[in-house]
């Protein structure tokens, strides 16, 4: 039974280290990889068509035959048919172009970085996968397959992660629809504390087995003090519409943690006391996504974990 | 100890790793230090420790994170495949691939079957039944082929010879190789798409020879005299990947002892060593009908030269990695 509580529906695949420590592999979608592919492709015929028209520049001035520009482009086209993704995944740490556009790597199934063998391999198979058109093969592959593996993945032992980690958003789908808490309707403070999301957290982690209703009385101490905490007052009703204010009453205490959750672990700069709240999350959100979506996060977690960007051997 | 103390205790060495990790990505691995390579493999050694300690008190998701982070980016430093040299590159094709070739001969002799087989039986219907022939192949290529070998290739100092040979060079890399990968690579669809190259090659090839033979001498004499030398090369190799592709399809089909899945893994690097060496000969093959097999010299001469080439092939698949064996031993 406990197995099969284990085996959820998600993309995360967990590879233990050989010092026996845990660490977690987003696996990369057909979207995405298709993505790669194509921006892949794309640099191909770039690059096809930069060496036709040097080669022949350069044959115009060294008066060799149309024919010489031939042979050369057939061989850099057989080259690029088949070794373009072996040579850039071993030169590049498992990455072609494409690939690092789209933040993802090809790594071995146990983690480590793929070997010029397997990137040799994988892309060789990519001719089956390919059949009978647009990849067919390799998506029915990849659907059945826990790691999302294609053919050539599922032979030479690889699989392709998604680097860029989006996954990391810490509350998912729990924060979706709550409104986060404006910083005028806490007079008295703005943070919470680490360890009190980290205990939000907890009580809403999907495999508890809790009802809403006891959810709500373990909620309750804990809301009551952070209510105390940031000086937040419920509003009182609405006298227009009167009837959300006490379809919600049930549920207070469970919303007004989530709403906690979703104003400081969803938005770093809310627990570190900043004024500026809500009115620009959304900017915030699609401004972080604009910068290096991997490098943000871990600079959050950085700082969050209680490291500040300062210099280092600061404080110490 | 409390989450505070940790952090405390433990910052400056996740620091340190952090500002040695950054530098040591940026340089090539050869030129690590001793002394920045031992840190770092014991800093990264005591943040794993460190990592484990968070997940198992729940030290909060984002510290976890954090470390995390730490360890695969130490364990995308310290662990990489080895670097591959040409000497690897030398080893392979002068030893492992005759000798893996040797140890995979029932897939090796199925394959030559699946080739050899539907060619002499084209052979003779290209040679006894030409109707049969056209309705196979088609009028148009076989006529082309006859056409193309109506007269000798190149006669002595045309100037066609010289600049087309670079093309052509291109085009038997191309093609060909296209075609030994694609036997290798379809093995993994149970091996049926492997029949398929094999067998419609074997056809096409021998309905050729076929229609030529019909023809009679002078096109016979330049087709063959042209073919052989190359043609050593090229159709064993075309046979080695098919016998790749066939392994593949071992795999799969008859995993033996092992789960299906690490039986395809199994085989499959034994398969694509075979499609690799297999490609290394068809470069060889490439070269010599590009430079070799046009050459307007006797015919005569081509048979000698071609004929040695068999049997270079053939020493070098048979013998080729043996006496290391006894040297060993």
């Amino acid at each position: 039974m406990n197995e099969n509580h284990k085996r959820k529906v998600d993309t995360r695949v967990v590879v233990e280290t050989p010092e026996g420590v845990d660490f977690q592999f987003v696996i990369a979608g057909p979207g995405t990889r298709a993505w790669a592919w194509l921006i892949d492709n794309l640099l191909k015929l770039g690059i096809l068509a930069g060496v036709g028209i040097l080669l022949s520049a350069v044959g115009v001035f060294a008066d060799s035959s149309e024919n010489f520009v031939a042979g050369i482009m057939s061989i850099i086209g057989f080259v690029m048919n088949w070794f373009y993704g072996s040579l850039f995944e071993s030169w590049m740490n498992g990455q072609t172009p494409g690939k690092k556009s789209a933040g993802l790597r090809v790594v071995r199934t146990n983690g480590t970085p793929i070997d010029v063998t397997s990137a040799i391999g994988r892309n060789f198979l990519r001719t089956a996968d390919m059949l009978p058109f647009c990849y067919t093969v390799g998506l029915i592959s990849m659907l059945m397959t826990r790691r999302m593996q294609r053919l050539g993945d599922l032979v030479f032992d690889t699989m392709v992660i998604d680097e860029r980690r989006e996954w990391i958003s810490r509350t998912g789908g729990l924060t979706a629809n709550i409104e986060p808490l404006l910083r005028s309707e806490c007079p008295r403070r703005f943070s919470v504390p680490e360890r009190t999301l980290a205990v939000i957290e907890r009580l809403f982690e999907s495999d508890r087995i809790i009802s809403d209703a006891r959810r709500e009385e373990i909620a309750r101490p804990l809301s009551e003090a952070l209510r105390k905490r940031l000086g937040y007052q419920d509003p009182a009703p609405d006298p227009r519409n009167p009837h959300t204010y006490f379809r919600t009453q049930g549920f207070r205490h469970t919303q007004f943690i989530l709403r906690v959750l979703k104003t400081f672990a969803d938005d770093p700069s809310g627990s570190k006391g900043n004024s500026k709240n809500s009115g620009t999350l959304m900017d915030r959100t699609t401004k972080k996504k604009e910068r290096s979506e991997r490098d943000s996060s871990y600079e959050e977690n950085r700082q969050l974990a209680g490291l500040s960007s300062g210099e280092p051997g600061r404080e110490s | 100890m409390n989450r505070e103390r940790f952090i405390r205790d433990r910052r400056n060495d996740w620091r340190e790793f952090e500002t040695l990790v950054s530098r040591m990505k940026n340089s090539r691995q050869s030129k690590w230090g001793n002394r920045d390579v031992a840190t770092l493999s014991r800093l990264y050694r005591s943040i794993c420790y460190d990592l484990s300690l968070v997940q198992s008190r729940e030290w909060g998701a984002r510290l976890e994170q954090y470390l995390n982070d730490l360890v695969a980016q130490g364990h995308n430093c310290l662990y990489r495949s080895p670097p591959q040299s040409v000497r690897a590159v030398w080893d392979f094709f002068a030893v492992g691939f005759p000798r893996l070739l040797r140890r995979r001969y029932k897939p090796f002799f199925l394959a030559l079957a699946l080739f050899l087989i539907p060619l002499i039986a084209s052979v003779w219907v290209g040679y006894t039944r030409p109707d049969l022939a056209e309705l196979i192949a088609g009028r148009e290529t076989i006529e082309h082929a006859l056409k193309s070998y109506e007269n000798e290739l190149y006669v002595e100092g045309d100037s066609r010879y010289s600049s087309e040979r670079t093309r052509m060079f291109g085009h038997y890399i191309n093609n060909n190789t296209s075609i030994a990968f694609q036997a290798f690579a379809m093995g993994v669809l149970v091996g049926i798409g492997t029949c398929y190259v094999l067998i419609s090659n074997g056809i096409i090839i021998g309905i050729l020879k076929g229609a030529i033979l019909a023809k009679g001498n002078p096109t016979a004499d330049n087709f063959f005299s042209f073919i052989i030398s190359h043609g050593s090369f090229e159709l064993t190799a075309i046979v080695i990947a098919g016998a790749g592709g066939l392994v593949l399809a071992q795999g799969i089909l008859m995993p033996g002892q092992r789960t299906r899945g690490d039986s395809l893994k199994f085989h499959g690097v034994e398969a694509l060593q075979l499609a690799l060496g297999a490609g290394g000969m068809l470069f060889v093959a490439a070269m010599l009908e590009g430079y070799f097999s046009p050459l307007p010299i006797a015919s005569s001469i081509k048979y000698v030269v071609g004929s040695m080439l068999w049997l270079l092939v053939v020493v070098y698949l048979t013998m080729s990695g043996r006496e290391r064996i006894t040297h060993e031993s």
